[in-house]
């Protein structure tokens, strides 16, 4: 295979595969945040806060692959 | 006076509106690569269609002042410190008791920074974080929101070399500007802690305590406790050792997640813009502008959740 096609492959399971893990990870702290303020309407704000701290923990992995992918585009 | 329908236009104006929207896009679809590639090369005039985007990650040189090479993207975080600084002064030159508009909006934004770090921080606490928290929030935020005005990359300049480059960049897009602020978070948590706590913060890092305390057991001839105690010990350094790695680590997590978030949404709107010219980058401007406030507030929101965390006083003695 060439190099250029093997260029074109590795940035796009970078990207793809490596976004995979925190889409899931999203959706799974949106799931448990929604089932709190289900239960415990009052509590709406501070589930709130929480949700979006641990959010921004786990998108920060996503654009490391994403870093990784653009690396790989521009750079290499 | 017509009858207001939804939206408050009347309808023909919203019809009218909604026409040429559409009629924008269209033109659009047909003159961008996309319809390049379906319709063939059209002819039309060529300051229609928009050129391929070429982003560049470190920041193109513009000048040089004193031997110091001056990028576009610190020239960008010279506006952003004009426009706050600005701002600030005409806000406070002349203060009534009962705000104008621009004051009261002003109270807002800070009242709620303010309130946000009491309610994370505590009452005296949060008075204490509020000014780098506020810092960082309102720099990282003003950096993302004026990097969207239109015709902030478009100014081109002319360097000694002769290329054309941008004039300005936002800062935030640079790698440089997201590690200075990291740097600055860390070392006003580690000065707070230090402030807090005296050189005991120290020792959430070299936990050796019960290393010690278990080897003079030992020499005191109490075996058995002394070698629980010897494992237990080995714990909580190698617990001290990955606590200040986390520290470390944690700015380079920080840089990355806002240099990342910024130059993707930048790429974003540059092939959102030459895909679809004209109108299709509208919805991403929305998200860029959600993005760019998300961003000043979870850098700001962690920050002031680390410095919380530094001055607490850990009462409590791992097992």
């Amino acid at each position: 295979m060439e190099p250029e096609a093997m260029k074109m492959l590795a940035i796009g399971l970078a990207a793809g595969l490596g976004l995979l893990g925190p889409a899931l990870g999203i959706g799974l702290i949106g799931y448990s945040a929604l089932q709190g303020i289900a239960r415990n309407p009052e509590a709406s704000g501070s589930i709130m806060t929480n949700m979006i701290l641990v959010t921004a923990f786990c998108e920060a992995i996503g654009i490391y692959a994403l870093i990784i992918a653009i690396i790989l585009a521009m750079i290499v | 006076m017509p009858k207001r329908g939804r939206l408050g236009f009347s309808f023909p104006v919203l019809a009218g509106a909604m026409l040429v929207f559409l009629l924008l896009l269209v033109v659009g679809f047909i003159v961008g690569p996309l319809g390049r590639s379906i319709f063939g090369d059209l002819g039309l005039p060529g300051w229609l269609s928009v050129p391929p985007p070429a982003p560049e990650l470190p920041a193109e040189k513009v000048f040089h002042l004193l031997g110091f090479p001056i990028t576009n993207s610190i020239i960008g975080a010279w506006l952003t410190i004009a426009v706050l600084v600005g701002f600030s002064c005409v806000v406070t030159r002349r203060m009534k008791i009962v705000p104008g508009r621009l004051q009261s909006a002003f109270e807002f934004l800070l009242g709620w920074l303010y309130n946000l770090c009491q309610r994370v921080a505590g009452e005296e606490n949060g008075r204490r974080f509020f000014p780098v928290v506020a810092t960082i929030f309102l720099f990282v935020a003003f950096n993302a929101w004026l990097s969207l005005i239109p015709g902030f990359g478009s100014i081109t300049f002319a360097t000694a070399e002769g290329e054309q480059v941008s004039l300005l960049r936002g800062a935030n897009t640079d790698i440089n500007m997201p590690l200075a602020l990291a740097l600055v978070s860390f070392v006003f948590v580690e000065y707070f802690g230090l402030r807090s706590l005296g050189v005991r913060y120290l020792g959430k890092f070299l936990n050796v305590g019960q290393f010690f305390r278990s080897v003079i057991q030992i020499v005191r001839g109490r075996l058995r406790a002394g070698l629980s105690g010897l494992f237990t010990g080995f714990i909580h350094i190698f617990v001290g050792f990955l606590e200040a790695l986390s520290e470390l680590v944690r700015i380079v997590s920080f840089t990355f997640r806002l240099f990342g978030n910024m130059t993707a949404g930048e790429i974003l709107l540059l092939i959102a813009a030459f895909l679809i010219p004209w109108v299709f980058a509208i919805p991403f401007y929305g998200l860029e502008l959600l993005v760019g406030f998300v961003q000043a507030l979870i850098f700001s929101g962690l920050t002031l959740v680390f410095l919380t965390i530094a001055v607490a006083h850990h009462g409590e003695q791992a097992t």
